[in-house]
């Protein structure tokens, strides 16, 4: 799941026809004075992030004039949200709306269906609604090979313009919705939603605000979305690297790196260690695990700091012990990391791999529990 | 007996001609699954490990009997595939592949429902059932043996790990299915449950959850709802995972707060499932059902 950021699904939004505020994104407070100035205020400033509830954090400001907007750019740039720094802000025109209404594209993964979600009643009250007063809210099932259906569209649009008695707003919302879908198809996106989706008086159906989550697996046919966010050019190319191998990669804040394959065997071992005390730094699963693999997943952890323990953990169904051996031995002989090495070694060519790294000094352990416990003593030792 | 896969089942596969295909091709032959097929656009008339090679899913049912196919295929190229088998008829599938898109898996899933097809997958390395010497996939046959445990798993290597502990503590396999690790996938806990209880070999049934999704409360409903007697024990990975960071409020109002791992434990564990913490726990548990 890749999330990307307001400004670009309002992008997304307006290529498929449906209306949004007009604004301007700006890194800098200069920039926004000169935006509200041009919008004309009230404005509106919203910190770009790709984690929301932006409101309650105080990352979202009005703005009455452009020498307001400047002061508060300068006080909302640079904030941290989750982990994230605000680098960019959209500054919108301040709408003042008649109503809100809430209208997603999800995916139901027990039944395989994409599913339109619609409310009259949008902001952010929207998951209590739901919990509360199911009722309220549309839940439309599509068919993944015929799409959303002209029929199924006007039903989104009369249960959103319930008690209007206006046509014309019908006719309006089911343009939208039939857009949305489109997009959410097209797009590749695992969830798109517009909250609020607000009437306002002489401009009709605008998206206020918008979030949307790209399927990674189709980011091949979605090129243009490609792109760092919030994050190093460094870390995007590592990113990048790493999606093309095959593999994933997750930091926390701890001291053990792991290196592991298989994302379930990978989340055992990370519960055994926080179940016994140990912190673990990483969690690298890579899908190649042989010669080079090995060695280049090494090279990662090499390069990070934070780490003093390296636990690998090597459960040879397919691949041979012996080859993910060669691999450490190779890395080994020509760095010198700062790190401690625990490996649990068990599986195809075990034996021949044990013998491998014993000739290198690294005693390999049999059983899982045994070599996590083990990299949580030796880091426990060191510090 | 076992489920789903058994002595004469006849295998197809697809994109055979594959380097990986080619090495699972023999593995699963050399166990005793009966591979008559395989396909591979352009590679009609070629043979791989003496299997004979067409062009066409509908070229090899002329001359097989094909029970179900096993689809090595890229994952861009998966959807055509799958397709192109489900309409042929082919009422089993194996999707090995990973990263197949989410909008893709969705249609494949759908033509699944119209067929009345099982799928099993994508992101699998298959099934096995070991008292039949049946192998879909590239589970490591070595840590398998005959046995009454059925299991059912969305991990491979974590159920490699298991099992081999099962079977060193001399806890057999009736059939173990990996259903796949993606969030769209075909066969589901519940349906391999329902195939189990019917499964006179299966004496109990571990089932390999992870945090995220709701195929493990599914699970909880319909042994709550009696649908399943034998005995279901699970574990699950991720128990100490950190909550998810909000990225809009969709998943939430779909998945009704499902899917948290705290969710998971409490639904399986109220309707008499009982959740090992550790992997060493889960063995334990597996020999306690089954005495």
């Amino acid at each position: 799941m890749m999330c990307i950021y307001e400004y670009e699904v309002k992008g997304l939004l307006r290529q498929a026809g449906i209306a949004t505020p007009r604004g301007k994104l700006v890194q800098d407070p200069g920039q926004a004075r000169e935006a509200a100035g041009e919008l004309g205020c009230p404005v509106v400033l919203k910190a770009q992030t790709l984690v929301k509830a932006r409101g309650k954090a105080g990352l979202i400001q009005f703005a009455d004039s452009p020498q307001e907007a400047r002061e508060l750019a300068g006080s909302l740039l640079g904030r941290r949200h989750h982990g994230e720094t605000v680098e960019e802000l959209l500054v919108e025109e301040r709408l003042f709306l008649q109503t809100e209404m809430y209208l997603g594209l999800a995916v139901d993964y027990s039944n395989c269906r994409p599913l339109v979600l619609a409310s009259g009643g949008g902001g952010v009250e929207i998951e209590e609604l739901a919990a509360q007063s199911p009722e309220r809210i549309l839940r439309l099932p599509v068919s993944p090979s015929q799409g959303l259906l002209p029929g199924q569209a006007r039903q989104v649009a009369r249960f959103l313009a319930k008690g209007y008695h206006d046509p014309s707003l019908e006719e309006e919302l089911g343009r939208v919705v039939s857009a949305m879908y489109t997009l959410f198809v097209g797009r590749d996106l695992e969830m798109l939603e517009v909250n609020p989706l607000a009437l306002v008086p002489g401009r009709g159906v605008v998206a206020l605000d918008g979030a949307a989550a790209v399927d990674e697996d189709a980011l091949w046919r979605q090129p243009d979305l490609v792109r760092p966010r919030n994050q190093s050019q460094e870390a995007f190319q590592r990113e990048r690297d790493f999606r093309r191998r095959g593999w994933s990669y997750l930091r926390f804040d701890g001291d053990i790196g792991i290196l592991s394959s298989g994302a379930g065997i990978t989340m055992a071992i990370l519960d055994l260690m926080r179940m016994w005390g140990g912190r673990p730094a990483n969690f690298l699963d890579t899908a190649q695990m042989d010669r080079q693999g090995i060695y280049d997943a090494f090279q990662i952890f090499k390069d990070d700091p934070a780490i003093k323990t390296v636990l690998v953990n090597i459960f040879a169904g397919l691949n041979r012990c012996d080859h993910l051996a060669e691999g450490i031995k190779d890395f080994l002989s020509e760095h010198r990391p700062r790190f401690q090495l625990v490996v649990r070694m068990a599986g195809n060519r075990e034996q021949e791999g044990r013998r491998i790294l014993e000739g290198i000094g690294v005693t390999p352990i049999g059983e899982l529990e045994a070599a996590v416990r083990r990299a949580i003593e030796v880091t426990e030792e060191r510090s | 007996m076992s489920i789903l896969a058994f002595k004469d089942t006849q295998v197809l596969i697809q994109g055979i001609t594959g380097k990986a295909a080619r090495h699972h091709t023999e593995n699963m032959l050399a166990y005793g699954t009966r591979i008559v097929a395989g396909t591979r656009p352009g590679a009609g008339g070629q043979q791989v490990a003496g299997v004979p090679v067409y062009d066409t899913v509908a070229q090899a049912l002329e001359r097989h009997r094909i029970d179900a196919s096993i689809l090595f295929i890229p994952a861009k190229a998966v959807k055509d595939s799958a397709l192109e088998a489900l309409r042929a008829g082919i009422e089993l599938l194996v999707i090995v592949s990973e990263h197949v898109p989410l909008h893709d898996a969705l249609v494949i899933m759908e033509e699944k429902e119209r067929q009345g097809a099982v799928i099993i997958g994508p992101n699998t390395p298959g099934m096995i059932s070991p008292p039949e010497n049946a192998i879909l996939g590239f589970v490591p046959t070595r840590y398998f043996a005959p046995g009454p445990m059925g299991v059912a798993s969305r991990s491979g290597t974590l159920t490699y790990e298991l099992v081999s502990r099962l079977t060193a503590a001399g806890i057999g396999q009736s059939t173990c299915i990996g259903v796949g690790g993606d969030r769209v996938v075909g066969l589901r806990f519940p349906e391999v449950l329902l195939r189990f209880q019917e499964d006179p070999q299966t004496k109990a049934v571990l089932l390999v959850g992870e945090i995220g999704g709701t195929m493990e409360e599914e699970a909880a409903e319909l042994v709550g709802q009696g649908r399943v007697t034998k005995p279901v024990i699970a574990y699950l990975a991720g128990q100490t995972a950190p909550e998810g960071m909000k990225l809009g409020h969709a998943g939430a109002i779909v998945d009704r707060g499902r899917g948290a791992m705290k969710h998971k434990i409490e639904a399986l564990e109220s309707h008499g499932v009982q959740v090992a913490r550790q992997p060493a726990e889960a063995i334990e548990l597996a020999q306690k059902v089954l005495e």
